[in-house]
């Protein structure tokens, strides 16, 4: 397992090398003089423009740009946002429990109906529930994700008035924030209502979020129980006379695992970029909304640093993936490929 | 001239007889049929735009802003679709966008299947350094949310339909280039390339006639299914301001213009997201029946 681990690990090196010549190339790619956007409408004069490109190091030579960016990035040290002045770092960490706990809230909503829905439909092949729920999820797949969302504020919050339409909890609350996680701060707070807030803030946001991939997964789930259900362990299990719950679940599910959990890995690169969308939509405070103001106000180090911190959530995630691989079925483990 | 004529007329009527079975398999699927008849009702629309629309699409008629469409209360036969804050015609909007749509899905998919392609069979071919380089540089591309990539990407190029159409398709091409390599390496281990390859097919024949045609199928379903992808993510980049511009009428950018509107008059974004849903369901329903029908083993295997 730690030898499967480790050789895996290994590949990703010169891809991890990869995505930090990518970013240290987006800022010197882009359109206009970084110190100059720093700079704003008021300009520089001479003098103070050449301190200040010495200060950054963007008048050495680029190889050296790209090593010294390399060893401030082992030494944890992203930059800092020409915005606010604050280390990148800083800043992602301070909003990705919010990005975190709105993907986790939809991540939890799309398995939780997507794969028993997919399963029930793989049991009752070609009835009407079968039929509906794959019409319902290739429409769920095809859906403008902003568009989506804009619905849900429509009917929820505009018709019905049941959700509030933007941020994570109502502004009348104010109180510590030690997890970063609101439900969790809201409930340690002891203020009175504020943990309904909070949900009743997550609640549309992660509906809207988690749409897509429970779509993705419902069929997903289908497809792979129809393949394990037709194969002769199933129809063994049947004759010895098993209940048909457990050859279902025990059985047949357990071996459908494997792709199922390949598109909930996936789909973590699908949240993450859904997240852009859905917190732009939401104004919810979280990494998505804050790449992209930090793209529109041409806050470079920001996207900079964002880009590598994001790349290395979705590096991270693939490599659990391929762990539980090895879990859910031994083979994996002992071939190591 | 018969010698000629005969294996011309033979590869024909084998072609014939590959497309009409095709046809057969593609029909059992109702809504795959259905698919094809909203785009070609759609394709109809978007190429007689110039005859069909009843206004021009960027022409602002001031004395009716934000009329309602015609089955709302305050709506009126000549604006159909109502018009939007600036006074412009919505039907004419809509039917216009229609053309950025083909535009956006065409073009992309023209730039992933050539590029992807390319990539992909050198990868299959050159196994070791070069095929490692082309690898791990799709992997590099794909490390990134692919709305994330395609927004830095544009922010690098400026702001415009024509780069997020480049942006997009950067984002696409890692995954024909990784099915066209897999589908290759999978042909070349077979008795009729080792053959060709004996009788001294040069490198370039053996790509592009022999093992090419063989690893079409998969290619065509992922491009048919790109090519929604492609709208959708053009229409998201369109709506947060750094695909189309103002005033194009492209579906996304109308989301975006009547965002501020979603709650006094909601009827606004319901057109244009309506006939988003509708184009991308109808080609993902299309892309379903041609999986189903070029390759039956994969008929309830993996999506």
């Amino acid at each position: 397992m730690f030898s499967f681990l480790f050789r895996r690990m290994l590949v990703l090196i010169p891809t991890y090398i990869g995505i930090t010549l990518a970013a240290f190339a987006f800022i010197h790619v882009i359109p206009g003089d970084p110190i100059l956007i720093m700079a704003g409408e008021r300009g520089l004069p001479p003098e103070k423009y050449a301190e200040l490109m010495h200060a950054f190091g963007y008048d050495q030579p680029l190889w050296k740009q790209y090593l010294d960016y390399i060893g401030q990035l082992l030494q944890g040290d992203f930059g800092n946002s020409f915005v606010t002045g604050r280390p990148v770092l800083e800043e992602f960490f301070e909003l990705f429990p919010a990005t975190l706990e709105l993907s986790f809230f939809a991540l939890f909503f799309a398995l939780l109906i997507g794969i028993p829905a997919g399963i029930y439909a793989a049991v009752r092949r070609g009835t009407i529930f079968d039929h509906s729920l794959m019409t319902i999820s290739l429409t769920g797949f095809s859906m403008p994700l902003f568009w989506w969302a804009l619905l849900l504020i429509v009917f929820f919050s505009g018709y019905l008035g049941w959700t509030p339409v933007s941020g994570r909890i109502s502004a009348l609350y104010f109180f510590d924030t030690p997890t970063g996680f609101m439900l969790i701060d809201s409930l340690l707070s002891d203020e009175e209502g504020a943990f309904k807030s909070a949900v009743m803030h997550l609640i549309l946001p992660a509906v809207a979020l988690g749409t897509i991939p429970m779509a993705t997964f419902a069929r997903q789930s289908r497809s792979a129980m129809l393949e394990t259900l037709s194969e002769d362990f199933i129809k063994t299990a049947r004759a010895k006379g098993l209940s048909p719950f457990k050859v279902t679940m025990a059985h047949a599910f357990r071996n459908a695992l494997i792709p199922i959990v390949t598109v909930i890995g996936l789909s973590v690169g699908v949240l993450l970029g859904g997240a852009i969308l859905t917190e732009t939509i939401f104004s919810w405070p979280g990494i998505g909304k804050w790449m992209v103001d930090s793209i529109f106000r041409r806050d470079y180090p920001v996207v900079q640093g964002g880009l590598i911190l994001i790349a290395t959530i979705v590096i991270i995630v693939n490599l659990t993936v391929d762990m539980l691989y090895g879990i859910i079925d031994p083979r994996i483990r002992k071939e190591g490929h | 001239m018969s010698v000629e004529s005969t294996p011309n007329q033979a590869q024909q009527s084998a072609l014939m007889a590959v497309l009409a079975s095709f046809w057969f398999e593609f029909r059992q699927n109702k809504g795959a049929l259905y698919g094809l008849v909203f785009i070609g009702i759609l394709a109809f629309v978007a190429i007689f735009a110039d005859l069909i629309t009843p206004y021009d699409p960027i022409e602002q008629y001031r004395d009716v802003l934000k009329m309602p469409p015609v089955w709302a209360e305050g709506g009126s036969w000549t604006h159909i679709f109502g018009t939007d804050a600036l006074g412009r015609d919505q039907l004419s909007r809509m039917i216009y966008g229609s053309r950025y749509s083909f535009y956006i899905g065409s073009i992309v998919i023209f730039f992933c299947l050539t590029i992807g392609i390319v990539l992909g069979l050198i990868a299959a071919f050159n196994r070791g350094f070069i095929e490692n380089l082309i690898m791990r540089l799709m992997d590099i591309i794909l490390a990134f949310p692919s709305l994330l990539m395609a927004l830095a990407l544009v922010a690098i190029l400026g702001p415009s339909l024509e780069n997020a159409m480049i942006a997009i398709a950067v984002v696409f091409i890692p995954h024909f280039v990784r099915l066209t390599r897999a589908q290759a390496l999978s042909e070349l281990g077979k008795d009729y390339v080792s053959s060709s390859k004996s009788m001294g097919a040069s490198t370039w024949r053996l790509m592009f006639i022999n093992v090419l045609p063989n690893c079409m199928a998969p290619l065509i379903v992922q491009a048919t299914m790109s090519f929604s992808s492609a709208i959708l993510d053009a229409a998201a980049l369109g709506f947060l301001g750094m695909g189309a511009q103002p005033p194009s009428p492209e579906w996304g950018t109308m989301l975006a213009d009547s965002r501020q509107y979603i709650l006094s008059d909601p009827w606004m974004m319901g057109i244009p997201g309506l006939a988003i849903l509708f184009t991308v369901l109808s080609i993902n329903l299309i892309g379903d029946g041609l999986r189903d029908a070029l390759d039956p083993k994969m008929k309830t295997a993996k999506s």
